[in-house]
């Protein structure tokens, strides 16, 4: 488990990261989502033991990270713009970090790069920028620690790479219990991995839950109420984050679990409800509404 | 065994990022000690086949030799060490300059410490393999020439740990610069300062003291950069190269060393700390630590400043207006400069003005300092109680001075050992005298240097102007040369115990005579010769002039003894030796006098045109349209040589102390001797410069020399 408490890091005038305190569970795929310069480098490389915060802790499995052997065996880290050797090939890069992680396993990364198509012979300097990102990427499972951390990393994938890397985290978090935690700008990238989501805005977590919890707990009911008495009865007791008419049709976003809704509304005079499922982005929105924010200017943009 | 991800794993995993400075490290040792050896040894060769050597055995010395300052000390090396060590030293660590390889870097398993080390033994390693590869392909290269022998190996021994040393301590000073910095061209800058920073600073200490201070003096205390190891080296090798053999060059080099390892540890500390201190997040920034901006800016702005001022006051014929203002423009520039490399934006010119404030008062502050004499140099004498001895220099006489191994000693460091005047009195009743004179009213203004040598162990060092004509201040001068430890450390003849060792001949000279004294008699010579300098005083030397030398001749030197006529028993000496010939010539031994009358009164005249400020620019017209009103005669009558001759002094003979005005500068006298005649005068040369004793020119002479509107 890692665990961030009260991070803070100011970069000369700019504080980037502001009383973070985030805890990423084992197993799990924790999505960190910001805008360009929400904190979201700073925060991962905080993680990584690159940088050393102002304020607050690090812990990796309850070590401090910062200049900790111990702790960064666990870590792998890529970088936004991942770095490799001046003319190296794959293999070059398998053999320095195989030096460097124990447990790399070299046949699974050779596989890998067969896999994916990448030339191990061939000079990382004339990859693609997608390529590169794909190599970092099999570089760090390959690493077999127990916590990968990818800056950007899915950003210029096809979406066929991206899902293939996606299976291998799968397996990988079946297999050997691989956490990874993923920083992106693009909400919509994370929909489907990620188990958990951190929203930092101005350097600030805005909101950190299980995307479980979170689908389980807000409701989209579409319907038509007979009268006004069985809307007001319908929605009594309930937290309506959201409400749209359209004619007589609502649109209701509702805090309470898909049970309690299906039990409320059927007590009432409907002519037509459907409970509908909501997506990552309308989930966000609906959150960061409540504690005032315009998630779609944050994000979305 | 190594383990997985052991040190030399990381080792050899971290040389594969280096190749190319692997490269131009061993390229350059091998082509800097192949390249030398080959030159100097086919050099020695190349004379032996055109038959310099004449034995075997002189040809193999030579030629060791030549091995010898190939690889050993040597003046071409120490410039390679400096640059691969900085290339060494920036290379390793510039991954802290790119925030990729920082993410990369330091988010893998490998401690801060464990990765600092392998970085630094690399270095040193890169630089160790390539210095021996150069050494042993030298040797080689000796070896199969027949040149190789003890003294080889042991000074290219030597020069090994001088220049391993050397490396480290510029290697460290790189690490430190790159801990401080953020990108490339700002470590090369902050590097450089470093390396010259003392230089500056005491280069800026010593123009002002030079430009305000009256008395500022550098004649024995050199203020010389104390860290700086470029500047041992500039300094001390070509000493230890020429050095007589391998133990005095281990006598001169290792103190060095132990300087320099001293001064290495230190930098390795503070690159060590700034290291463990570095933010990672510094990665492409000029400076790695922000407060360390402001006052880099203010450190350097202050004798960059004042050594842009110095280059304006001395090419605006040292306008004092000019100076100040050159400081403070050149100040502000580099300030501005230095903003601008900071940010990397033109824009933040202005952009810190209080520390752009700070560095402009700094300057002023150094300007008040020195203008206005605010620590009170000119005016400082010290009291009498606190000193502990003097050493001086009088201007007015120049000597060789030699060391027990016949190596030439300047005479600065011949007094400061040698002169040791307990009796301050004198020397601080003529510093107080001089505090007040106006050397524009003086006399005959000559000059004093003074070190004091304080019982607090300080030495500080002084000159003051004094008025030979002045009584006060001959007194004073006598109760100084009377004294046996001025003419100790005046005259080295009075102290040198094995004056004898190695003498080649004794002669005696006024002049054109030179007469050869069997080296047997150096003893009683010089026994004479002592017991008259009991009556030596300034006296003695201002209002005479010597009537003889004698000189005791070694095979590369040789010591003089001025004899005055007042020196009874050397004269009575050198008379029984038949050594003894007076200034004053016989006609019947000359052919000639050639007396060349320059007219200076007129020329004084042209002299008084006012060319001001413009005088240097005009000079070149005025010298082609200078009028010649040299005049010339030559005398052969016997008669008229008899009458000039009594009035003549040589030229050879130099006059310490003398009056400027004892001999007229308006004219000048060849005597040329008879050919066949018995004075045993050099016969190398057959004229002999003379001079008339002031206003002693007989009168035909001057008639026949006066101008009359022709010239020759």
């Amino acid at each position: 488990m890692i665990e961030i408490h009260n991070l803070t890091k100011q970069f000369e005038d700019i504080r980037a990261v502001d009383e973070v305190s985030v805890t990423i569970r084992e197993k799990t795929v924790f999505g960190l989502i910001g805008t360009n310069g929400a904190g979201k480098s700073t925060v991962l490389r905080m993680i990584a033991g690159v940088i050393k915060p102002d304020e607050g802790t690090v812990a990796v499995d309850n070590m401090p990270v910062y200049d900790n052997v111990e702790a960064k065996k666990r870590l792998f880290f890529i970088a936004d713009e991942p770095y490799f050797f001046a003319n190296a090939n794959a293999r070059a890069m398998e053999k320095y970090y195989s030096g460097i992680y124990e447990a790399f396993d070299k046949e699974e990364f050779y596989r890998y790069l067969d896999k994916f198509n990448l030339d191990k012979n061939r000079k990382i300097g004339t990859f693609s920028k997608g390529m590169k990102k794909q190599l970092a990427l099999l570089l760090g499972i390959c690493a077999h620690t127990k916590y990968i951390l990818c800056d950007e990393t899915f950003d210029g994938l096809d979406p066929v790479m991206r899902q293939g890397i996606k299976s291998i985290f799968a397996k990988e978090m079946e297999e050997r219990g691989l956490t990874p935690v993923i920083a992106s700008h693009n909400l919509r990238e994370l929909e489907d991995i990620c188990d958990h989501v951190g929203l930092l805005h101005k350097g600030g977590v805005l909101l950190s839950k299980d995307l479980e919890d979170m689908k389980c707990n807000i409701q989209k009911v579409q319907c038509v109420f007979g009268t006004v008495e069985d809307e007001i009865k319908a929605l009594n007791g309930l937290e309506v984050l959201k409400k749209e008419q359209r004619g007589s049709l609502c649109t209701i976003t509702v805090r309470s679990t898909r049970e309690e809704v299906e039990a409320r509304f059927a007590t009432v005079d409907t002519i037509f409800y459907e409970v509908l499922p909501l997506s990552l982005e309308e989930i966000f929105i609906s959150e960061t509404e409540v504690v005032g924010y315009d998630i779609k200017k944050l994000i979305l943009g | 065994m190594t383990s997985k991800n052991s040190f030399w794993d990381s080792c050899r995993e971290n040389h594969k990022r280096r190749i190319w400075v692997w490269v131009v490290a061993v390229l350059s040792q091998l082509l800097a000690y192949g390249g030398m050896t080959m030159i100097y040894l086919s050099r020695i060769r190349g004379f032996y086949e055109q038959g310099d050597y004449r034995t075997p055995a002189a040809f193999k010395q030579a030629m060791c030799q030549a091995a010898q300052d190939a690889l050993g000390f040597s003046d071409n090396l120490y410039p390679i060490v400096f640059i691969l060590a900085a290339i060494i030293g920036m290379q390793g660590f510039s991954y802290l300059f790119d925030r990729r390889k920082v993410d990369m870097y330091h988010s893998v398993p490998v401690s801060k410490n464990r990765r600092f080390a392998v970085v630094y033994v690399n270095g040193l390693a890169i630089y160790l393999t390539a210095n021996l590869l150069g050494l042993i392909l030298g040797m080689v290269i000796s070896a199969s020439q027949n040149a190789v022998n003890g003294e080889v190996l042991a000074e290219a021994g030597l020069a090994f740990v001088w220049n391993f040393f050397l490396f480290l301590v510029f290697y460290h000073l790189m690490i430190l610069a790159v801990m401080l910095t953020g990108n490339r061209f700002v470590t090369i800058a902050l590097f450089i300062l470093f390396a010259l920073y003392e230089f500056l600073v005491s280069d800026m200490l010593e123009g002002l003291k030079g430009i305000f201070f009256k008395t500022y003096s550098a004649y024995y205390l050199q203020d010389e950069p104390k860290f700086s190891a470029f500047y041992d080296c500039i300094m001390n090798i070509w000493e230890i190269k020429t050095a007589t053999d391998i133990a005095a060059v281990a006598r001169l080099a290792m103190p060095l060393v132990a300087k320099w390892i001293g001064i290495a540890a230190v930098l390795f500390a503070l690159g060590w700390y700034a290291y463990r201190k570095r933010p990672s997040e510094t990665a492409g920034k000029a400076v790695a630590y922000r407060f360390l901006e402001p006052v880099l800016k203010v450190a350097a702005a202050i004798p960059v400043a004042v050594l842009v001022g110095r280059v304006v006051y001395n090419t605006s014929y040292q306008n004092e207006t000019l100076l100040i203002a050159g400081t403070l423009a050149g100040g502000v520039i580099f300030c501005a400069a230095m903003e601008v490399i900071y940010d990397f934006d033109i824009r933040s010119i202005f952009k810190h003005l209080i520390s752009d404030g700070v560095a402009v008062v700094g300057i002023l502050a150094v300007f008040c300092i020195f203008k206005w004499d605010l620590f009170g140099y000119d005016s400082y004498i010290p009291a009498q109680n606190k000193v502990e001895s003097i050493a001086i220099s009088v201007d007015g006489y120049y000597d060789s001075y030699w060391d027990e191994n016949h190596q030439y000693v300047e005479q600065n460091q011949f007094e400061m050992e040698h002169m040791f005047l307990t009796d301050a009195s004198p020397v601080l009743a003529l510093a107080e005298a001089a505090k007040d004179a106006d050397p524009e009213n003086m006399g005959d203004n000559r000059g004093m240097y003074i070190l004091y040598r304080l019982k607090s162990g300080a030495q500080k060092e002084r000159r003051i102007q004094l008025d030979y004509d002045d009584p006060a201040t001959e007194e004073l001068l006598n109760q100084i040369f009377r004294t046996d430890a001025y003419q100790k450390g005046v005259f080295q003849t009075m102290t040198d115990e094995n004056l004898t060792e190695g003498m080649t001949r004794i002669y005696y000279t006024n002049g054109p005579a030179r007469a050869v004294i069997p080296l047997e008699e150096a003893g009683r010579l010089r026994d004479a010769w002592l017991k008259d300098m009991e009556q030596f005083d300034f006296t003695l030397v201002r209002h005479n002039r010597p009537c003889g030398i004698f000189y005791f001749e070694y095979r590369y030197n040789r010591r003089q003894f001025l004899v005055y006529d007042g020196f009874e028993n050397t004269i009575s000496a050198l008379k029984e030796l038949e050594a003894y010939y007076p200034m004053e010539l016989d006609a019947a031994d000359i052919e000639s006098v050639a007396v060349t009358c320059y007219h200076n009164e007129l020329a004084e005249d042209e002299d008084t045109i006012d060319y001001g400020v413009e005088a240097r620019a005009v000079a070149e017209t005025w010298e082609a349209e200078y009028t010649d009103y040299t005049v010339s005669e030559t005398f052969y009558e016997e008669e008229q040589i008899a009458q000039i001759l009594p009035h003549l002094y040589c030229n050879w003979i130099d006059a310490p102390w003398s009056r400027y005005k004892d001999l007229d500068d308006n004219y000048s006298v060849e005597v040329v001797f008879k050919r066949d005649t018995a004075y045993p005068y050099d016969r190398e040369s057959y004229y002999f410069d003379y001079s008339f004793y002031a206003g002693q020119v007989p009168e035909f002479v001057a008639e026949a020399t006066a101008y009359t509107g022709e010239t020759e």
